[in-house]
This record gives C-alpha cells, sequence and structure tokens, in this order.
C-alpha cells in the first residue's frame, strides 16, 4: 500500500539521517514528542485553539511544530517562536490527553529553544524582569515601594494590572516564624512568593494566620522565587538555580510541610524533583487548600459571605490535577455556598506573563472569565492565585461589576475572625 | 499562481485568516490518521460567503479544496495533496437555530459534536451520533464521514441523523440537499453527500434530527478470562433479542492504558472487558439488565458491575473513548484498521486476526463496537526498525481480506480518504467504482473537491467520466488499477 501512496503523500516519521534543528540542550525531547499521537482530544480544551480555530493556534499543532524541527524540516525561527508564544501555558491540554503527553515540559523546551533565538532587546527585557528581578526579593520590594507612585502614571492597560501596594504593608515583612494556636501539629515552611510577597502580603499574612491557627508551627525561611515564570519564559538555567537555592533553604528549614499559597508556585516546585533531582523536596510540597484537605482543619463558626463564585486556577486545575480539594474545604464551611463559574477549566488569560506579551488574546479570555464569573451572581470571587486574581480583578472592573476578589485564604482568615468575634 | 490565489483570499478573508507560512502549512498537512501530505495555502473563512468566495479563488486560480474541520479523521480524508488550497470550517461554529417542538436543529460545519450535545441536554435532547471523538470533530466532519460511534447501535450513524445538507459545490453554487424532514422528495441526494468525504463540496450547514434523551441509563461492566467469552457474550445478547444502546469491546492492553487515564475502575487483569450501555424507560432497563447478567454469568465473566452513578458511567465512556489516544503508551506508533464483520461472526474474525499476528510476530490490540461488529485492530510497530511498516501494511492486508471473505468491509466508520482507498477495488467492481466516480462527478465535474480521496483519479477503465475535463487535479501517481 505504502508504494502505491500519491505524489507528495508519505507515512509520518523522521527521514533517515535527519538532523534536529534544536539549538539548546534544554530542547523538547524526541521520546515526549512522540507520545503525541495527533489525535485531537485535546483541542476542545486548549483556549487558544478555541478562541482561533487554528490548527497553529492548537496543542496538537504546537507540538507538530516541535516535530518538525526535531525531524530537520523547520527551524527554530520566527514563525516558530510565534506559536509558542501564544501558548497561555495553562495546561488544559496535558489534563485531556489520553497519552499522558508532558506538554508543560515541551512547551518548556521550546521557550528555552525561543529563548534563544530572541532579539537582543526581548531577550534582555526577559533576563532583567525574570532570571535577575525575581531572584532579588529586596529589589522586588524596593522596586513596589514606588509603585503607589508610579502607577498613575502607567497606561492604563497595565494600572489595571498593577495592584495598589501598601507602603505600610511592605515595611512589616511575614514573621520568621509563627507558633501554633494550642497544641502543635507539627511545622510547615511557607512559600511567601517574590510577586505575591510584595503585592499581596495580606494574603501571606491570612495564609499564616489560618495555618497556626490550626496548629501549625510556620516558618518562612530566607526563599527567592520558585521560578516558574523564569521556566515558562525559556530561562530554565535561570530557573533552576533559584530551584536550587530554594530547596536549600527548605530543606534547612526541617519542616514536615511545604506549603504554597499560589497555584503556579505550588505546581513548579512539585517540579523540582524533575528539575533538580530534588525529590526530598518537592514531594513535601502542597498547595494550601490540598493541604488543610489532607491534614484536616477547624471548622469556622461561620461565613462571611453566603456564596462565593470559585475559581480553578489553570495551574492548580491542570498542572496538579486538584479539583475536589478547594470544593472539599470550602464546602466545609457552614452557610457557605460555592458556585461553579461557566466553563471554569478555560484560562483566565493571564497565565505567568501572557497578559503583558499577548494582550489580544489574554483581553479576550479576561472578558470571557469576567462575563462568566458576574453570571454567577456572587458578590466574592476566589481565586488561589495571584495572576489570575489580578486579570479577575481588571476583567471585572471592566465590566463595572462589584465582584471582590479574595484568596481562599482570606476567606478563611474572615471566617475564623468573625467566628472569634462571636 | 499561488501568490495569486494568496492575494486574492487576503482581500476576502483578512491576512489573519489566510496562512502561507511552510511551517503553517506544515501544520495542517495531516490529520489524525498516520499520512502527511502538503498544500499550498490554509484559508479559515467565517462564514458561508466567504466559504465561497475561497472555492471560487481556488477554481479560477487551479487549486484543489480540501475541506477540512477540525482533522481528526483516521483515514487521511483532510490530508491535503500538493496542489491544494485548505478550507477550515472551524469559525463557522453557530448553532443557527434549536427547534425543540420540530425535533431539528440547524447548525454550521465547525460546531463541535459534543458542544452542540450540551446545548440540547437541558432541553431534554441530544444529536445522537456518538464518535469517541465527538468532543473534538465537528459536526461537518461527522456528515462529511458519516461517522458512528457506540450507541450507532441503538440509534444508527450519522445518516439517520440528518435532514439536510447545505453545500458549496465545485463551482462556488449553494445548493441545499434534503429538507425539514424525513422524506423532501425527489432523488435522496443527502445519501451521496454524508460520507462523501470532502468530495463532492463544502458543507456549510446542517440540518440535524434531535433524539429525545432516555429516562434511564443504565451501563454494565463486565471482565471476561478470554477474549472469546466476551465475543460469545456479545453474540448472544443480540441473539436473544435485546436492545443494548452500544456494545463495546476492549482487550486486555487496551484495557490497562485506559484506566492508567480514566481511573474509571477497569478490571486490568481481565483478558477482555465489555461495556453495555442500557437505556430506554426504567422497567425495561431494569429487566434487560437482568438478562444480559445471566448471560454473562452463563459465559463465566469474572467480573459483573455496574456503574454507581452517572460519573462512574461517564469515567467508563471516557476510558473507552480515550483508547485511541492512549496507545502510544504500548508502542511508539501503530496503524489502525476499521474492518467490519457480519456481528455473528465476531468470534471468528478475533480468531483471524489471532492468526495473522501469530504468522506476522505482531502485537494487534482490539477495540470493538461489538454490537455492529466493526472491529479495530491496532497493529504496534516501531517506525525506526526497518521494514516495519511495509511488514504492518501486508499483516494488515490479511486481515482485511479475512474480513471481507467472511462478509464484511474495508470500513465501518472512519471512511476511505486515502489511507484506504486501494482496498476499494477488493470490495467493488470496476464497473461499480466508475458508477460511484460518475456520481462524484455530477457534483464535481472538473475534480477541484478533495481529489484523489475516496476513489483515486486515474485509471477508470472506460474513458473518462461524463462532464469530465481534465484541469484542476493534482498530478498523482499510482493508483489501483496501474
Ligand atoms: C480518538 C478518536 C476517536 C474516533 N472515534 C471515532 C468513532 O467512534 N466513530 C467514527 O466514525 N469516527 C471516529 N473517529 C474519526 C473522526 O473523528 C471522525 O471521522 C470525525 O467525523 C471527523 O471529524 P472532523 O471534524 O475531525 O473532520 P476532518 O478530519 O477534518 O475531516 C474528515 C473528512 O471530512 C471532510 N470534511 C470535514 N468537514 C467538511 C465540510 N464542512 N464539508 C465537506 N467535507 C468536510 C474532510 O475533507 C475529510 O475528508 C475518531 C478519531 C479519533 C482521533
Ligand atoms: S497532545 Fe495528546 S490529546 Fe493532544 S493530539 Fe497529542 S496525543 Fe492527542
Ligand atoms: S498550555 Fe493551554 S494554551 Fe497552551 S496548548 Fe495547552 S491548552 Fe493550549
Amino acid at each position: 500500500m505504502s508504494s502505491k501512496l500519491p505524489a507528495g503523500v508519505r507515512f509520518l516519521g523522521a527521514e533517515p539521517g535527519a538532523v534536529a534543528g534544536w539549538l539548546t540542550h534544554d530542547a523538547p525531547t524526541d521520546r515526549d514528542i512522540a507520545s503525541c499521537v495527533g489525535c485531537g482530544l485535546c483541542l476542545p480544551h486548549c483556549p487558544t485553539y478555541r478562541l482561533t480555530g487554528d490548527e497553529t493556534a492548537s496543542p496538537r499543532g504546537r507540538i507538530a511544530a516541535m516535530r518538525a524541527v526535531s525531524e530537520g524540516r523547520a527551524a527554530v525561527d520566527a514563525t516558530f517562536s510565534r506559536y509558542m508564544d501564544l501558548c497561555l501555558g495553562c495546561r488544559a491540554c496535558e489534563d485531556a490527553c489520553p497519552s499522558l503527553v508532558p506538554y508543560g515540559r515541551l512547551l518548556d523546551g521550546a521557550k528555552a529553544e525561543v529563548m534563544a533565538v530572541r532579539a537582543r532587546r526581548a531577550r534582555l527585557v526577559r533576563v532583567l524582569g525574570l532570571d535577575i528581578l525575581l531572584d532579588h526579593k529586596w529589589a522586588i520590594t524596593a522596586l513596589s515601594a514606588y509603585l503607589p507612585f508610579v502607577r498613575p502614571f502607567l497606561p492604563p492597560r497595565l494600572r489595571r494590572l498593577v495592584p495598589r501596594v501598601s507602603l505600610r504593608e511592605l515595611a512589616r515583612p511575614i514573621p520568621a516564624v509563627t507558633l501554633p494556636k494550642g497544641h502543635a501539629r507539627g511545622t510547615v515552611a511557607v512559600l511567601t512568593g517574590c510577586i505575591q510577597d510584595s503585592w499581596f502580603r495580606p494574603i501571606n499574612r491570612a495564609t499564616v494566620r489560618v495555618l497556626a491557627r490550626n496548629g501549625w508551627k510556620v516558618v518562612v525561611p530566607p526563599q527567592t522565587c520558585c521560578g516558574a515564570l523564569t521556566a515558562h519564559y525559556g530561562s530554565l538555567g535561570a530557573a533552576r538555580r533559584m530551584a536550587a537555592k530554594n530547596a536549600a533553604a527548605f530543606a534547612l528549614a526541617d519542616a514536615d510541610w511545604i506549603v504554597v499559597n499560589s497555584a503556579g508556585c505550588s505546581a513548579q516546585m512539585k517540579e523540582y524533583g524533575e528539575l533538580i533531582d530534588r525529590p526530598d523536596v518537592a514531594s513535601r510540597v502542597r498547595d494550601l487548600l490540598e493541604f488543610l484537605d489532607e491534614q484536616g482543619f477547624e471548622q469556622p463558626a461561620g461565613s462571611p459571605v453566603a456564596r462565593v463564585a470559585l475559581h480553578d486556577p489553570c495551574h492548580l486545575l491542570h498542572a496538579q490535577r486538584i479539583f475536589a480539594a478547594p470544593r472539599s474545604v470550602l464546602g466545609q464551611v457552614p452557610g457557605l455556598e460555592v458556585v461553579e463559574i461557566a466553563d471554569g477549566d478555560r484560562c483566565c488569560g493571564s497565565a505567568g506573563l501572557y497578559n503583558l506579551f499577548e494582550p489580544a488574546g489574554a483581553d479576550r479570555l479576561m472578558r470571557q472569565k469576567a462575563a462568566n464569573v458576574a453570571a454567577t451572581g456572587c458578590h466574592v470571587v476566589l481565586a488561589g492565585n495571584p495572576g489570575c486574581a489580578v486579570q479577575i480583578t481588571a476583567g471585572l472592573a471592566e465590566l463595572g461589576v462589584d465582584v471582590e476578589v479574595l484568596h481562599p485564604a482570606e476567606l478563611l482568615d474572615r471566617a475564623y475572625r468573625r467566628s472569634a468575634r462571636g | 499562481m499561488i501568490a495569486a490565489a494568496r492575494r486574492d483570499l487576503e482581500e476576502i478573508l483578512g491576512s489573519g485568516a489566510v496562512l502561507s507560512d511552510p511551517l503553517a502549512l506544515r501544520l495542517y498537512g495531516r490529520d489524525a490518521s498516520m499520512l502527511e501530505g502538503s498544500c499550498e495555502l490554509v484559508a479559515i473563512p467565517s462564514n458561508r460567503e466567504q466559504v465561497v468566495a475561497c472555492v471560487r479563488i481556488a477554481r479560477r486560480r487551479g487549486l484543489a479544496v480540501v475541506p477540512r474541520g477540525a482533522g481528526t479523521g483516521l483515514a487521511g480524508g483532510s490530508t491535503p495533496l500538493p496542489g491544494s488550497l485548505v478550507i477550515v470550517t472551524t469559525r463557522l461554529q453557530r448553532i443557527l437555530e434549536i427547534r425543540p417542538e420540530d425535533r431539528l436543529a440547524w447548525v454550521e460545519p465547525g460546531v463541535l459534536n459534543l458542544d452542540l450535545k450540551r446545548r440540547l441536554a437541558p432541553l431534554g435532547l441530544t444529536f445522537a451520533p456518538d464518535p469517541a471523538s465527538e468532543a473534538s470533530s465537528t459536526i461537518g466532519g461527522n456528515v462529511a464521514t458519516n461517522a458512528g460511534g457506540p450507541h450507532c447501535l441503538a440509534y444508527g450513524v450519522t445518516a439517520n441523523h440528518i435532514f439536510a445538507v447545505e453545500l458549496v459545490l465545485a463551482d462556488g453554487t449553494v445548493q441545499s440537499f434534503g429538507g425539514e424532514g424525513p422524506e423532501a422528495g425527489g432523488y435522496d441526494l443527502r445519501g451521496v453527500i454524508i460520507g462523501s468525504e470532502g468530495t463532492v463540496g463544502v458543507i456549510t450547514a446542517v440540518c440535524v434530527r434531535l433524539t429525545a434523551l432516555p429516562e434511564a441509563v443504565q451501563v454494565l461492566m463486565l471482565g471476561f478470562a478470554t477474549v472469546d467469552d466476551a465475543a460469545g457474550v456479545v453474540s448472544e445478547v443480540i441473539a436473544a433479542g435485546l436492545t443494548p444502546a452500544a456494545i463495546e469491546l476492549m482487550d486486555r492492553a487496551i484495557v490497562r492504558v485506559v484506566e492508567d487515564f480514566a481511573h474509571a475502575g477497569y478490571p486490568v487483569d481481565a483478558e477482555a472487558v465489555v461495556l453495555i450501555e442500557l437505556d430506554g424507560l426504567q422497567g425495561g432497563v431494569d429487566r434487560q439488565r437482568q438478562a444480559v447478567e445471566q448471560i454473562a454469568r452463563s459465559h463465566g465473566a469474572t467480573v459483573i458491575q455496574a456503574a454507581s452513578d452517572p460519573a462512574h458511567r461517564a469515567r467508563l465512556w471516557k476510558g473507552r473513548k480515550s483508547a485511541h489516544g492512549a496507545i502510544t503508551r504500548i508502542a511508539p506508533d501503530f496503524l489502525q484498521y476499521d474492518v467490519v464483520v457480519p456481528r455473528t461472526r465476531l468470534v471468528e474474525a478475533l480468531a483471524a486476526v489471532r492468526v495473522v499476528a501469530r504468522d506476522e510476530g505482531l502485537i494487534i490490540a482490539h477495540i470493538v463496537h461489538a454490537g455492529d461488529g466493526n472491529l479495530h485492530p491496532l497493529i504496534m510497530y516501531d517506525r525506526r526498525s526497518p521494514g516495519a511498516l511495509e511488514h504492518v501494511l501486508a499483516a494488515g492486508e490479511r486481515i482485511v481480506r479475512a474480513c471481507l471473505e467472511m462478509g464484511g468491509s474495508i470500513s465501518g466508520e472512519h471512511g476511505i480518504g486515502l489511507e484506504k482507498r486501494d482496498f476499494m477495488p477488493l470490495m467493488f467492481s470496476a464497473a461499480d467504482l466508475d458508477l460511484n466516480d460518475d456520481v462524484r462527478a455530477a457534483f464535481d465535474p472538473v475534480r477541484t473537491m478533495n481529489p484523489g480521496k475516496i476513489l483515486s483519479d486515474v485509471g477508470r477503465s472506460h474513458g473518462p467520466a461524463a462532464g469530465h475535463a481534465a484541469g484542476a487535479a493534482p498530478d498523482e501517481a499510482g493508483s489501483w488499477r496501474r
């Protein structure tokens, strides 16, 4: 049969002796690429494919582009870069793939390749911003201190995305040790995060209070950024350096668990096993609500609100496959109804720095998400990831609806305080 | 010529909807089959008028047209041949009208099968065709391949659920076939269009029949120590006059990989697992369930389990529907066949495949639409080992021939496309094939539409088809009669 195929048609596969067009050591591996059969079952789950209907903006297409490079039929060029940059990295495709294709790993590899061919200026922005700035917490804090003054002068699109940061908060870091309420159940080390710690410190405070309330001694080891943004934007080397620093710091802290309240960061730290061969650290990492669900927690007496819409961050739902835990925890708060958001498994468009680099696609996804949140009729929406919180806040503001965006830790914290007041 | 076509297309569609970058063209070079072709341009129109314009431009500029939905086809139907413009229908995705009281809906071809079902469910209605690819394949693609699925045992294939089709013909005229009811009068040309795999025109709207959701649904999962036991139960269930909505069979190799993904609780030690779905009124479902369990016990079923709730049922089906995608976890490469045998001869067919596997020293796994006698033998190989592909193709041909000898067919549901077109002469005489070609030529005399698919373009036995003029067809080497 093969001999009778029409001209220009062939069975899939590399020609013998083909030389891959990859440029770096971090390139996607042939084995990972070959695990995709091209069945297309991931297509409807991919937000960028849903927006465009275009194979080049689909997971299958992106993997096929990688395959083309690995088989020496295409180069890592501007087109290839474009296709990879348009990917949100939300990993909804990975969740849907029966072949268990490790898409996140493929994409990180492809982004490392893209980094190698980026124009100097674009590369500089990323290296300065992601590899250097994120690795230096003092620098983020220092820059954030200027934000209140700079914010009014930012272009509206950016202003919308930059939250108000209080200088009073910035001046008071999270204590290195917080003792538990009552009998100690054990020690948890908390990742305070890079951006999260400067821009959303009240969330970190709430997280620490909720953990201490439940009998955990909370320690905050000296640490750096988890490396997620860096890895997803093509600097795997820098990401490994950050991961190694953190792994050392958290190992020293000698905690039973490492609890992380930002889904993007917990997903990344769970990859430390693969990334830098530190499964000892990775296996102790838990996302906050996953942790409370596993370990059990004290039921608050009541809820500060009757209904909340629950947003599933992609890095929780898809990258970590955590769906039930948040529902189970929130379901135990008396008087609280958790409302599902339509198309809840679709990315909000924040996607790390996607909303900065790819505003058009990000805005469309943001509007869809905001509309679906508004449609729940809830006055509060919960988002356990700072990027999502920023994005959804901006979307709701544009829509002109009054919905408060809270972190689940803040809701629990308020519930406990309320019960304390009686 | 191609540059001119691109300019023309961009003028109508805008530059974002016309792709000509070599990498983009490569990504549109295949569907879900194992064949890769190539094309000159890709257009992604957003409405019927734009489709018409694309077809006209292709004709004017001497390009063939390859209609493409989601590209989940398994026969190479939307794998383009050189010299073609791929027209993608994914942006034609409006549900135009739902008329519950008339049990019909008008949809654009790019609407995904499952998206339509989700819209219909709150109305207590559904669109019955349920290919395992329902989440990602388009209604247009379903119509063009006359897709089947597990439930076509009770509900019939796509053709049974289509009232009317709107088609853009090769010369750019738009024509409707059929009407808003089963009896449209005149020749029933819908039958030609359904399953035409893009060779008669581009479908731009479909009027589908809606079906009421059943009152009760129950899925039974049966496990067996041998594949023959499993197949025996299937034959007996049907012989006993029971009417399940679906009967699916998977062998051990498949069950193991899908369980890893779907976590449905399949018995991974069983040699074969059968899923039987019963639906209808509650009383009838209960009675049928007892009868099926009785038959299963008498055939030595090692597991007899009913889905505990709708979520479990969904997981069981999710496992089955992901089987195709999960195969690479067994072997790096595979070819899938789509043969049919009379369903009473299922045991025999499975034995024949076993013989081929043994003779050729190949691993062959099974997913079977057992109720319809539609086998999907998956032959595993590693393309890096020299001669492996040729070996698999030879084994595949043996399987096909064996099934034909039992009175079967070369394709149950995936279509002929490119991959199976060379098997056509095994089933049809030269005169039959010419007649088929004449019918096609009545729609598309100059062969603009997906040439080289289903039927080869060269080697007719009685000279050119009625009205045939050479021109738009791309060069092609080889055919079934050379
Ligand atoms: C995991 C998996 C499971 C599958 N399970 C089943 C199954 O159970 N049953 C089954 O029958 N098939 C199955 N298939 C095959 C495939 O999904 C079906 O053939 C489906 O109908 C193809 O739809 P599509 O939108 O992907 O079309 P494509 O693959 O894009 O196209 C298929 C054919 O239809 C033509 N076509 C598409 N749209 C149009 C249009 N608007 N106008 C004219 N021609 C058009 C194309 O030219 C091509 O010839 C499966 C595939 C996969 C990958
Ligand atoms: S990534 Fe997975 S789901 Fe998507 S096409 Fe490849 S194998 Fe199929
Ligand atoms: S990571 Fe998200 S955007 Fe990227 S291919 Fe997968 S589903 Fe699409």
